[in-house]
């Protein structure tokens, strides 16, 4: 039988380009201590702790997350890290529910850090992660990949750079309530389209930045988390999904899920929205923290976990439907177009997500928030999870 | 824990795999394991892969090798830190009840990378970097402080290569080196470590399949090789002092919570126990530690002279235990084992300990 298991604490450094005054894992260390304070902790409390950093070659120290064991409070404890890509928040943020679910351990803390900016060239760093036989010399990297999926959607659906702009202009407006926030403002959809042309039809502030901080969260069973919080943040549903790497392969009639819709995390929604009962998230999630590192990601995501039909995303972002007052919020935070630490990045959307079930997000608080999703995505988007935040356990589905 | 090993898969072992990438070793074991637990991949609910970017030479590399370690579309999650964790990690994911039939996989192409280069690069960059410390300077500084902590005398540690050797020369899982030491056995490394007392690395691949105690309840036809009765792990601080050395309090306390988890008191017996040891000081100290413990049979298969794919040793440890409690252990079979504990160890000077104890599936 599956335990439930609750978010009771958050803690985020905030993000900025560098943090010339702490050290890697002194940047650790402090996420870890917020989120303990923030769960009425200490790290003797911790019985278990997940270490959560995604590829090493941008700050240069492989074995990173051991250099932070006593920083982190770990130091006799089962330590691990997780690492699926731009996923690993999320994964790593599985990782350590699976440790309460399975009775093993009672609260567990997830933390980690990443320091994109130690690297002079992350794209670069980003290239080397293809394969070196078929597409390393392609010049290829997250930038031009994903454009290529956008040409193909844009094709499709005949979306608009104006709309996708019109997406970075409500991330960055978000982004002004977040104190988190990397990249924030008030800015105007001529602002974004005259931004510099990076890899058509992407321009600058079409893309997130490289961003350079830490995150943690301490996750409870049902029955700490009601002693210890007022409000806890119950994980009703999980799910993770892994595609091919190649990208052609997912551009033929016989795929099981196309290149351009980011198909696969429509499988993970579902196996989510399953366990906690949920069968029309249009209407029962308010909120959605979504990994969304370009302004192209959101439009084929939303629609492939069933919050709208096939190509109408746009029309309905034009419309205001995913504003902060719309019917869902997307990203009150600002999402990862306005902030993107890699390595903790899923595990920023899931303590944000969880703030709001909390009722603790501040001025990014959306008002009668009962349930939240966060996802996370990686590799060539190729990796996804999908975890559901709620106001209380979700008894009875088919957890 | 009602989480079970269902089939399992090692690669034959190599001294430098030439005749297959990487994904290819990994695909081809995995295949062999799901082959050996009588289940299909499209069975199965999620895949744990165990694997290093840095010794797999990419910055994520999950992602060639997610699909041909069987996640082609499944619930995929990665832990970096060594192959026992893997299976760890897969055992906790099953256990939580949302998973029933998975597999947990890891490898080793060591023969492809500069193992000293790549762990030297592993130390942070203000103390440790520059001082040139690498895993093989860490292991000497094991060494130094386990010899003067417990007395150990060189002559004792060319004895314990000797009894490895000769124990991997019967298992047929090892890779046959030949019980005579290598050329530059006496070269040093890092007093007071000697080439001659460092197991050499080899390439290699091991594939579990594990399945929950419901899964078992629908599919009465499959048998399990073991129960998985209990995992523990612990780590210990990153900075390499003297306590921290030559102390290995947290070995001795994690194997004390890997007993007490499997519902055993401290003193009850194992059959066989199978410890990641990368050196004979290694072995030496740890036997030592060991003292008063009622083992069966210490590294029978030989350990890491047997074969020693670096990042996934301690994965190998926990197929020959299960291979021990399911009678399948061949020319080291241990008669009459039962209750069969691996260890793995990770990070300079093993910072990390693991534990994973496999009952027969009859017990």
């Amino acid at each position: 039988m599956t335990r439930s298991v609750a978010v009771i604490g958050t803690g985020q450094t905030g993000f900025r380009a560098r943090w010339d005054s702490m050290t890697y894992v002194e940047l650790a260390q402090r996420a870890a201590m917020q989120a303990l304070a923030d769960a009425r902790m200490t790290p003797d409390d911790i019985d278990a702790v997940v270490f959560s950093m995604a590829p090493t070659h941008f700050m240069g120290v492989p074995d990173c997350d051991k250099w932070a064991v006593d920083f982190v409070g770990a130091r006799g404890k089962p330590f691990l890290r997780v690492h699926t890509g731009g996923a690993t928040g999320g994964s790593a943020f599985h990782a350590a529910w699976a440790h309460v679910a399975s009775g093993q351990y009672r609260r567990v803390l997830v933390v980690g850090a990443d320091r994109i900016t130690e690297t002079p060239d992350a794209q670069f760093v980003l290239n080397l992660i293809w394969d070196p036989l078929f597409e390393q010399d392609f010049a290829l990297n997250t930038v031009t990949m994903t454009a290529l999926a956008t040409q193909r959607y844009m094709a499709r659906h005949g979306v608009t750079e104006e709309q996708y702009a019109r997406v970075v202009v409500r991330a960055r407006a978000n982004a002004m309530n977040n104190p988190n926030a990397h990249l924030k403002g008030r800015i105007t959809v001529d602002d974004v389209m005259a931004s510099k042309r990076v890899a058509w039809p992407y321009k600058l502030y079409d893309i997130c930045p490289r961003s350079a901080g830490a995150a943690a969260v301490v996750i409870a069973d049902e029955a700490t988390a009601r002693e210890v919080c007022t409000r806890p943040a119950f994980v009703t549903g999980i799910g993770a999904i892994a595609d091919t790497v190649f990208q052609g392969d997912r551009c033929v009639p016989s795929a099981d899920c196309d290149f351009a819709d980011h198909a696969e995390i429509g499988i993970a929604a579902r196996e989510c929205f399953g366990q906690a009962g949920i069968t029309d998230p249009a209407s029962q999630v308010q909120v959605l923290e979504m990994y969304d590192p370009f302004s192209s990601f959101q439009f084929p995501e939303l629609e492939s976990m069933g919050f709208c039909a096939r190509g109408t995303a746009a029309r309905l972002s034009d419309e205001g439907v995913f504003d902060m007052d719309g019917r869902n919020a997307i990203g009150p935070s600002g999402g990862t177009l306005c902030t993107n630490p890699i390595g903790v990045t899923g595990l920023v959307r899931v303590a944000d997500a969880a703030l709001q079930v909390m009722g603790r997000a501040g001025a990014m608080q959306v008002r009668g928030v009962h349930n939240a999703l966060a996802t996370a995505a990686g590799g060539s988007t190729q990796f996804f999870t999908c975890t559901l935040l709620s106001d209380e356990p979700r008894r009875g589905a088919d957890a | 824990m009602d989480t079970y090993v269902l089939g399992l898969a090692l690669s034959p072992p190599h001294a430098a795999l030439r005749a297959q990438r990487t994904e290819e070793l990994a695909f081809e074991t995995v295949r062999a394991a799901l082959r050996d637990a009588q289940v299909a991949r499209t069975d199965i609910d999620h895949v744990t892969l165990a694997t290093s970017d840095e010794m797999d030479g990419r910055s994520i590399s999950s992602m060639l090798m997610a699909m041909p370690g069987g996640a082609y579309l499944k619930d995929e999650l990665r832990v970096t830190d060594s192959g026992l964790t893997g299976l760890v990690m897969g055992t906790l994911r099953v256990a939580s009840g949302r998973f029933h039939l998975g597999i947990a996989v890891s490898w080793s192409h060591t023969s492809q990378i500069d193992v000293d280069d790549l762990t030297r690069m592993r130390a942070e960059p203000f103390a440790l970097r520059p001082i040139g410390l690498n895993g093989v300077i860490a292991d000497g500084l094991y060494a130094g402080a386990v010899q003067h902590r417990l007395g150990l005398r060189e002559r004792a540690v060319a004895d314990r290569v000797a009894v490895r050797r000769q124990q991997a020369a019967r298992n047929p899982r090892a890779l046959q080196r030949g019980p005579a030491p290598d050329a530059d056995a006496d070269a040093p490394l890092a007093w007071p470590l000697r080439r001659g007392h460092l197991a050499p690395a080899s390439d290699g691949c091991v594939a579990f399949v594990l399945a929950s105690g419901a899964w078992l309840s629908r599919h009465p036809r499959h048998r399990p090789l073991a129960r998985i009765a209990a995992v523990a792990s612990a780590i210990d601080s990153y900075r390499l002092d003297g306590e921290r050395l030559g102390g290995m309090a947290l070995f001795d306390r994690t194997l004390d919570e890997v007993l007490q988890r499997s519902g055993r008191a401290a003193d009850s017996a194992i059959d066989v126990l199978e410890i990641e040891a990368p050196t004979a000081w290694h072995d030496l100290a740890m036997e030592h530690h060991l003292a008063g413990r009622r083992i069966g049979a210490l590294s029978p298969s030989g350990g890491v002279w047997a074969q020693n794919p670096l990042f996934c040793s301690g994965l190998v440890n926990a197929a020959e235990a299960v291979l021990q409690v399911a009678g399948r252990a061949g020319g080291v079979q241990i008669p009459g084992a039962r209750y069969a504990v691996a260890h793995g160890g990770h990070g300079y000077a093993q910072q990390a300990h693991t534990f994973a104890a496999f009952e027969g599936a009859g017990a």
